[in-house]
């Protein structure tokens, strides 16, 4: 077998390999590279809770009345935290939380959901999660080099890199180095 | 050749998805960041607060609750102290440590670097408002009547427990 044939063959296979997280990697690209606008990992939400002024006590005693108004199982209590004067705020189980003013008891109960895939994949984009993974997506990376490396030589004649192809691949060099030319400083 | 191929590609899969097992949390209820604490004596962060010129410059391990974390980058936590209002700020170099929503109302012990930074009353309140707007919190600039010595603990480690 010939070395542009073994290339066409591992170019192919680890193609399909590595299908699933290049599209990951491409679609948490995406979603983080407008986390200006967005927050790509978790989603927010919020209600208005009116439960009367607090009883005096102790935080625990305050709590204890914020839970029992609201139905909230006790188990369900991580802690609790003065945030001002006035602001109390009580840590609940699956982020939520809620948070009322003592003499008015009126508030807010938030509650934080983990953006379902996007979560994940961002988690493993950004390598958050270290250890083992960063060795995994180091070989990920090897395997893209060598995706692209075989992609160029892959084929011949017109449609190789002798003939058009490179033309494209000029091409490509082009749209970064301009940018980094004239844009970065 | 087909068969050694394929066999090949079989073992490299095994190896991604055992590595990625690998990595997975023993569940223990407790996660470490960065490069952990260390066993020394804790500081109080209430101390630190009442005179953070004081810890400038030095490394400090805390003990606290997580009342807020950095929803975007995961790059900092808050931590509380004894009176009401009371944090500390554990800030981290974003992608080095990143800690998630989950970890709101969870014990955590941290260590880190004191930073402390005298600010004027305009300063003081431009960043309360952009901590609060990080943190998704209302904030009343007329709640802020002077500048304040502020603090951060830039952070090296932590460990953050159910």
């Amino acid at each position: 077998m010939g070395w542009r044939k073994t290339f066409r063959v591992l170019h192919r296979d680890i193609g399909y390999f590595i299908a699933a997280l290049t599209l990951a990697y491409c679609i948490s690209g995406i979603a983080v590279n407008h986390i200006e606008d967005w927050n790509p990992n978790y989603r927010f939400s919020q209600k208005e809770v009116d439960i009367g002024p607090l009883p005096g006590g102790t935080y625990l005693q305050m709590q204890q009345y914020v839970v029992s108004a609201l139905n909230i199982d006790a188990s369900m209590v991580k802690g609790h935290f003065m945030e001002t004067e006035t602001q109390f705020r009580v840590f609940l189980e699956n982020t939520e939380e809620v948070i009322v003013d003592i003499r008015s008891g009126k508030g807010l109960y938030k509650q934080v959901e983990n953006r379902a895939l996007l979560y994940k994949i961002n988690a493993l984009h950004l390598n958050n999660i270290k250890g083992v993974w960063t060795w995994v997506a180091d070989a990920f990376a090897v395997l893209l080099i060598f995706l692209t490396i075989t992609g160029v030589f892959i084929m011949s004649g017109k449609k190789g890199l002798s003939g058009r192809g490179k033309w494209f691949l000029a091409a490509g060099f082009t749209v970064p180095l301009v940018f980094s030319w004239y844009i970065i400083a | 050749m087909s068969r050694k191929y394929t066999l090949t590609f079989l073992i490299l899969s095994g190896l991604f998805i055992s590595l990625s097992a690998f990595g997975k949390d023993a569940g223990t209820g407790e996660r470490t960041y960065g490069a952990g604490v260390e066993e020394i004596e804790s500081v109080s962060i209430s101390d630190i607060a009442a005179d953070p010129e004081a810890f400038d410059g030095k490394t400090v391990r805390v003990e606290g609750m997580v009342t807020d974390v950095c929803s975007k980058r995961g790059c900092w936590i808050e931590m509380a102290g004894n009176a009401p209002g009371e944090k500390a700020r554990f800030k981290v170099k974003d992608g080095e440590m990143v800690f998630p929503m989950s970890a709101k109302g969870k014990s955590a012990v941290a260590q880190g670097k004191v930073v402390a930074q005298k600010l004027s009353l305009e300063e003081t309140r431009e960043l309360e408002a952009h901590y609060a707007e990080e943190a998704g919190r209302e904030f009343d600039p007329e709640s802020i009547t002077e500048g304040k010595t502020v603090f951060r603990i830039q952070g090296t480690g932590a460990v953050i427990s159910d």
